[in-house]
Formats: C-alpha cells, sequence, structure tokens
C-alpha cells in the first residue's frame, strides 16, 4: 500500500519573454521560494530534490542539476533530474510524488524551468545530422499535419483553433503569473494573424518564456501547517511510445488514451467529465484542445471540438479547461507540464484567484511531450484517499 | 559483401554543432564582475558570517539566500591545492607551463579557481599569491591574467 502524498506548497514566477535580471539559478529560486513559503517551510525541511528541464541544449548548459546543486538547496541530499520532453514537469512531479509514495521521503522539493530567451528551442530540436538534411520545422512544423489531420477527420469548423485561442488568452488575463495578458484581443485579431505553420496562426501558438514552477510534496504525516489546505494526489500515470512506428496514430496517440485510462483508474472515476471539475491540459496550438479532449475521453472521438464550440470548456462551463490562460498563454517548457499539475492543485486548494473555478474538488493536470509521444497526468482533490 | 565490411565503405562526415546563447550572470555575480573591472575582488557573506567567493546567489550549506553584504578580499591569497600543466595546448590561459590551482583570498572562507604562472619546484600547497592584472579590465574572469607567488625569485 503506498503512502499518501499531498501537495503543500505551490509557487511559480511572473512567465515572461526575458528575464535578464536573474541568472538561471535565481530563476528557479524565485519558484522555490514561492513554494516553500506557501508550505509554512524552509530550506531545511526538504528531504530530497527533484529537477526536471527540456533537453540541456536548449540552454545550453550540461547536467544543470549539477550547477543548481547550490542553490536548491540540495547539498548533503538526494538530488534527481527528469527528462522526458515537453511534459517533463508533469513526469518531474510525478517522480517526486513516488519518492513520498515510496515511503522514502517526508517532504520533497520538486522544481521545473526553461529560460527561453536564454535558449535556443528551435535549432536545438533541429540538429543536421551528417549526410542528411534537417527538418528545421521547429515544433510548430512538426504538428502543424497533426492538426490538418484532425480538421479533416472530424470535420470540425475551422474557427474552432481561434475559439480555443480566445478562450485561453481570455482566462490568462485573470492569472498574474501568465506571460500574455491580452484584453482587447478579438476573434478577428486572431484570424487575421499570420500563418506560421499552415493551419496554425500567430495567436494560436505558444509565446517563448522565462519561467519556473516548483512543488513542495509531502507525507500524510508532514502534510500540515501550511497556510492552504493540501491537494491530495489520488492518481498518477506516465506513458511514453517511439517518435515513430508502422501504425502509429499520431493525432489521437495509444500512450495518451491509455495513461489517462490508468490515472482515472487509479482515481475510481469512470465518467471523466461528470466527475472531474476541472482539467488543466497541455495545450501549445490551439487545435490541441479538441483533440487531447477526445484523448483523455473527455469527449467521444471526432467530437472534441463541440465542446469547445458549445463552451464547455470556458470558465462557466461543465469542464473548464485550462483556467490559467495555459500553455497558449505561458510556455518556460520545461516548467509548462508542472505548471499545468500546480494549477490542477491550485484549484482543488480553493487559491486560484480570479480563475477559481467554484468549488472544484477534483483536477485533472496533463502533459505532453516530444512527438505526441510523452504523457504524465494526476489528478488530485480536496479529499484525502 | 566480403565477411568483413571494407572500411572504405563506412561512411563519416564532419559534424560540427555551433548554437549562439547568451546567458545571463544574476545580481550577485554581476557585482563581483563588475568589481574585476575596477582591479577588486569581492565575496559575499551569507547569514552565518562566511565569505564566499567567487560569490553564489545561495548558501551551500543551508540554501539561503546570500545576504547583500559584498567585501572586498585579497588580493593575495593561499593556495590550497592545484595541478601542473607541463604542455599547454592552445586554448589554455598561458602558453608556458603553468598550474591551474583553488586559492583562497585573504578573506575569503572559500577558494577560486584560477590559473598560476609559477616553476612548479616553487609550486606548493599553502604558498601564498597574488593577482597579475591585465593592462585593461573589462569585467570578467580573466581580467586577472593568472597569480603569481608572492615572494619573487
Amino acid at each position: 500500500m503506498a503512502e499518501r502524498c499531498a501537495v503543500i506548497g505551490i509557487g511559480q514566477t511572473h512567465h515572461t519573454a526575458r528575464r535578464d535580471d536573474v541568472s538561471i539559478a535565481g530563476l528557479v529560486r524565485e519558484a522555490a521560494e514561492r513554494a516553500l513559503a506557501d508550505a509554512g517551510l524552509d530550506w531545511g525541511d526538504i528531504d530530497a530534490v527533484v529537477l526536471g528541464k527540456a533537453p540541456d541544449m536548449f540552454e545550453g548548459v550540461m547536467m544543470p542539476e549539477l550547477y543548481l546543486a547550490d542553490a536548491l538547496g540540495a547539498a548533503g541530499k538526494p538530488l534527481l533530474r527528469v527528462h522526458t520532453a515537453g511534459s517533463v514537469g508533469g513526469s518531474t512531479a510525478v517522480v517526486a510524488a513516488n519518492l513520498i509514495q515510496a515511503g522514502l521521503h517526508e517532504r520533497v522539493l520538486t522544481v521545473a524551468f526553461e529560460k527561453q530567451s536564454e535558449s535556443n528551442a528551435m535549432w536545438a530540436l533541429t540538429v543536421k545530422t551528417p549526410l542528411q538534411s534537417a527538418v528545421v520545422a521547429g515544433a510548430g512544423g512538426y504538428f502543424a499535419p497533426l492538426i490538418r489531420s484532425y480538421m479533416q477527420r472530424s470535420g470540425a469548423p475551422e474557427d474552432t483553433g481561434i475559439r480555443v485561442a480566445l478562450k485561453d488568452r481570455s482566462n490568462a488575463n485573470k492569472n498574474p503569473y501568465a506571460h500574455l495578458r491580452e484584453p482587447d484581443l478579438s476573434f478577428e485579431t486572431v484570424a487575421n494573424s499570420p500563418m506560421l505553420w499552415d493551419p496554425i496562426r500567430f495567436h494560436e501558438t505558444c509565446p517563448s518564456s522565462d519561467g519556473a514552477c516548483a512543488l513542495v510534496l509531502s507525507s500524510e504525516r508532514a502534510a500540515t501547517g501550511g497556510a492552504h489546505p493540501p491537494a491530495w494526489i489520488h492518481a498518477t500515470a506516465m506513458r511514453s511510445e517511439p517518435t515513430q512506428f508502422a501504425g502509429q496514430e499520431k493525432v489521437n496517440p495509444r500512450a495518451g488514451q491509455e495513461c489517462a485510462q490508468e490515472v482515472y483508474a487509479k482515481a475510481g472515476i469512470t465518467d471523466p467529465r461528470r466527475e472531474i471539475d476541472c482539467a488543466e491540459i497541455y495545450v501549445p496550438f490551439s487545435w490541441f484542445e479538441p483533440m487531447w479532449l477526445e484523448n483523455l475521453g473527455f469527449a467521444p472521438v471526432g467530437s472534441g471540438w463541440k465542446m469547445t464550440y458549445e463552451g464547455a470548456t470556458a470558465p462557466d462551463g461543465d469542464l473548464p479547461v485550462n483556467m490559467s490562460g495555459g500553455v497558449l498563454s505561458s510556455n518556460p517548457i520545461g516548467a509548462s507540464g508542472m505548471l499545468r499539475f500546480a494549477e490542477a492543485a491550485m484549484q482543488v486548494r480553493g487559491q486560484a484567484g480570479a480563475h477559481q473555478v467554484d468549488g472544484a474538488r477534483t483536477a485533472l493536470g496533463h502533459a505532453y511531450g516530444g512527438g505526441s509521444q510523452f504523457f504524465s497526468m494526476w489528478i488530485v482533490r480536496s479529499e484525502r484517499p | 559483401m566480403s565477411q568483413q565490411t571494407q572500411a572504405a565503405d563506412i561512411l563519416s562526415a564532419p559534424h560540427v554543432l555551433e548554437y549562439p546563447y547568451r546567458r545571463s550572470v544574476g545580481p550577485v555575480l554581476s557585482r563581483f564582475f563588475t568589481a574585476l573591472r575596477e582591479r577588486k575582488i569581492v565575496g559575499v557573506e551569507t547569514s552565518a558570517g562566511r565569505v564566499l567567493c567567487p560569490p553564489a546567489e545561495a548558501d551551500p550549506e543551508t540554501g539561503a539566500a546570500v545576504s547583500d553584504r559584498f567585501v572586498e578580499v585579497g588580493p593575495g591569497g593561499v593556495i590550497e591545492s592545484w595541478t601542473f600543466v607541463a604542455k599547454p595546448r592552445d586554448k589554455q590561459p598561458l602558453a608556458r607551463p603553468f598550474a591551474y590551482a583553488l586559492i583562497r583570498l585573504d578573506g575569503a572562507d572559500t577558494a577560486l579557481l584560477h590559473v598560476v604562472d609559477a616553476d612548479p619546484a616553487r609550486l606548493r600547497t599553502g604558498a601564498r599569491v597574488r593577482p597579475r592584472w591585465r593592462a585593461e579590465t573589462v569585467g570578467e574572469i580573466g581580467d586577472i591574467e593568472c597569480f603569481e607567488l608572492e615572494t619573487s625569485r
């Protein structure tokens, strides 16, 4: 029987395009100190540290966990680094939770970050191998054909993606930590924005952000004393599949479906749309909202777009999605998955401020990465398991 | 195909990987590098009163943020440990044989890694050294060309 585990501290930076005022160490410490303060704890109370970020080549810092060990108060403590591409923030939180659930530690600090202003995310993903060509597409170029396939299969109205972008950017206006806050954004502005990777427009694309997120996770014994009630982790799950293989389903990946099935089963959820109060899911390009709604089992295959269209995923809908503004509004890549998990926990702790979903008691945090091949998820609740 | 693939059949090609990056060193190290431009070396005090040089943003003992008290250290110091480079390569800091050394500057509690220009016969742990500054300083660690032994030959 696994030990119970709770989120007792949450911290994040104000995500923005460029944080020249701080080093990478200073950036991660901002999030970590806010999480410790939220938990009412100090560095010395932490038993182990788990760090996640996207590939080392993004910032060009080899093994950043070594450079950051002192800054994360990890001297004399176990320090782990996790990497699963864009989903890493989520899987880092899962690994940290596993350390508590295994009974190894009482309190674990987990931190994820990206400093995109000091990064080379586009080119670091496009290394030209000798004798071969480089794709030079970036993430948008990779995902654009998958979105096109979804549009063709589902017959979704062409403005579905625009509606997602408007909804998420509108939510971001209520989140003081969000990178993009555009109160004047209109349907026409999104629709007329430049086509970056057809069919993905500029305003349907995530920004490049500097930012970090940190969580303090604790055992049931140690889950006392914080300013906010704990968010209890009821289930975690991770899945991965190769980048490409024969017969692979890229639009609705099997790894994502099975990851969702596992996390619901562990949490005792049989009807996710009815039993989950809100979901924070990894949507870096607007069309991924309807695609993941189907992959996650919130809507039948081919009809995820209807939830978007009918307003089900709006803050006042029956399944609010990406209350924080989501990846579309802030994207410090390595931290983006953990921010989803953090938002889910903030919702069930009732600490989400202007983007709080009234009465949220069960929330899903979701992250994906690579070529839609790495998935991590958790279900958190206000009630203990 | 013969039993062993002929070496000439195995292709390889140069693979040069170069990306431009930028890096903010943050407020603490910015003080350190700015002081170097004035030919001064500063450390930062932890809340326990230890002086870290080079400065760090966090106390490695506790994880707590360091204080905002910057103190001038050195310029002289003591070699804590060293290794000698008898045949320097192109990109190493000196063209003649030299030592890399951990140098604890006077007033500091931690050691700085730098270069010592000295005869290996005279190098020893505990030897006193002083910085040799470049004629023009710009605010980077190379403003100290190297350290040299305090006792002249």
